[in-house]
């Protein structure tokens, strides 16, 4: 399988650079997602990300005030990135493992198409595994 | 009212981790894992001196995946993490639980009490923690406003 074959939809939960992490907790929580994508200020900028771990490892464990902390101080940037649509899973996990991280961006010509997690590679496999396992020689395509 | 209870007593959920044996293959982790949303299995212990161990999506992708063995193949035993990060004192506060995990590299800490196992605390427990620690602060601050 193909890394294009697990994109999903561009991520919707979108916060500024000079937005607090409390602002990100606060859009964690509610719209229950474990990641959101930072901005970027202008074209010549790159766009960011913060996490859980982000905020446990930098903010919390510093004994910090989310509401104190502005993303820009905060998130990764500029992100971990995937363009050639083409590679196999494989290689998708492989760059993550290198990168220590558990979401890259997809780019396609410029723009961001997607983020793919662990879990978007997890569920591509399990599929996989399903098909060859439950119905005899009923191979799945790919 | 402004302290809040921001320990580790007050972020554990004491939630059954579903569990897989350390023999089992990761292919019957990766569908047990998907089917069920939950990205962490515990590995119970083989007899009293043996250590609980842990398997996480990140285990998987990480080390079998992204090195294309094959799932049906390898056994969990290889992969897991063992033995479990573990905090045993209920009246941490949120920092030094964050610190932990920091230091760790782990977002899941079993916690224990005085020799017994209370519970796991995640990195989202810390995360909706803060959360509702904060909206609990504004609501005090506009308590003229909150009807219940």
């Amino acid at each position: 399988m193909e890394l294009r074959d697990i994109l999903g939809k561009p991520p919707t939960v979108v916060l500024k650079a000079d937005m607090t992490a409390l602002d990100a907790i606060t859009a964690m929580v509610e719209n229950k997602v474990r990641s959101v994508l930072i901005d970027r200020d202008d074209a010549q900028d790159a766009y960011g990300i913060i996490t859980t771990r982000d905020i446990i490892n930098d903010v919390i464990a510093h004994g910090l005030e989310p509401a104190q902390v502005r993303l820009r101080d905060v998130c990764s940037k500029p992100l971990v990135v995937a363009n050639n649509l083409d590679i196999d899973l494989r290689w998708v996990a492989k760059k993550m493992a290198n990168e220590g991280v558990a979401r890259l961006a997809v780019f396609e010509g410029g723009d961001l198409k997607c983020i793919v997690s662990d879990v978007d590679i997890l569920k591509a496999v399990a599929e996989e595994l399903k098909g060859e396992g439950g119905k005899g020689s009923g191979r799945g395509k790919k | 009212m402004t302290e809040m209870d921001r320990t580790l007593r007050s972020m554990v959920k004491d939630f059954k981790m579903p569990s897989i044996d350390a023999n089992a293959t990761v292919k019957e982790a990766i569908i047990r894992m998907t089917d069920k949303e939950d990205y962490a299995l515990l590995v119970p212990r083989q007899d009293p001196h043996d250590a609980y161990g842990i398997v996480t999506k990140r285990d998987i992708v990480y080390k079998v995946i992204a090195e294309a063995k094959d799932p049906g193949k390898v056994k969990v035993k290889d992969i897991m993490s063992k033995p479990l990060v573990i905090l045993t004192s209920l009246d941490l506060d949120v920092r030094w639980v964050a610190k932990a995990m920091a230091d760790s590299g782990v977002s899941i800490i079993a916690v224990f009490d005085k020799g017994d196992f209370y519970g796991f605390v995640t990195s989202t427990c810390i995360i909706e923690a803060i959360y509702y620690s904060e909206k609990r602060i504004k609501l005090d601050d506009q308590a003229n406003y909150v009807s219940c």
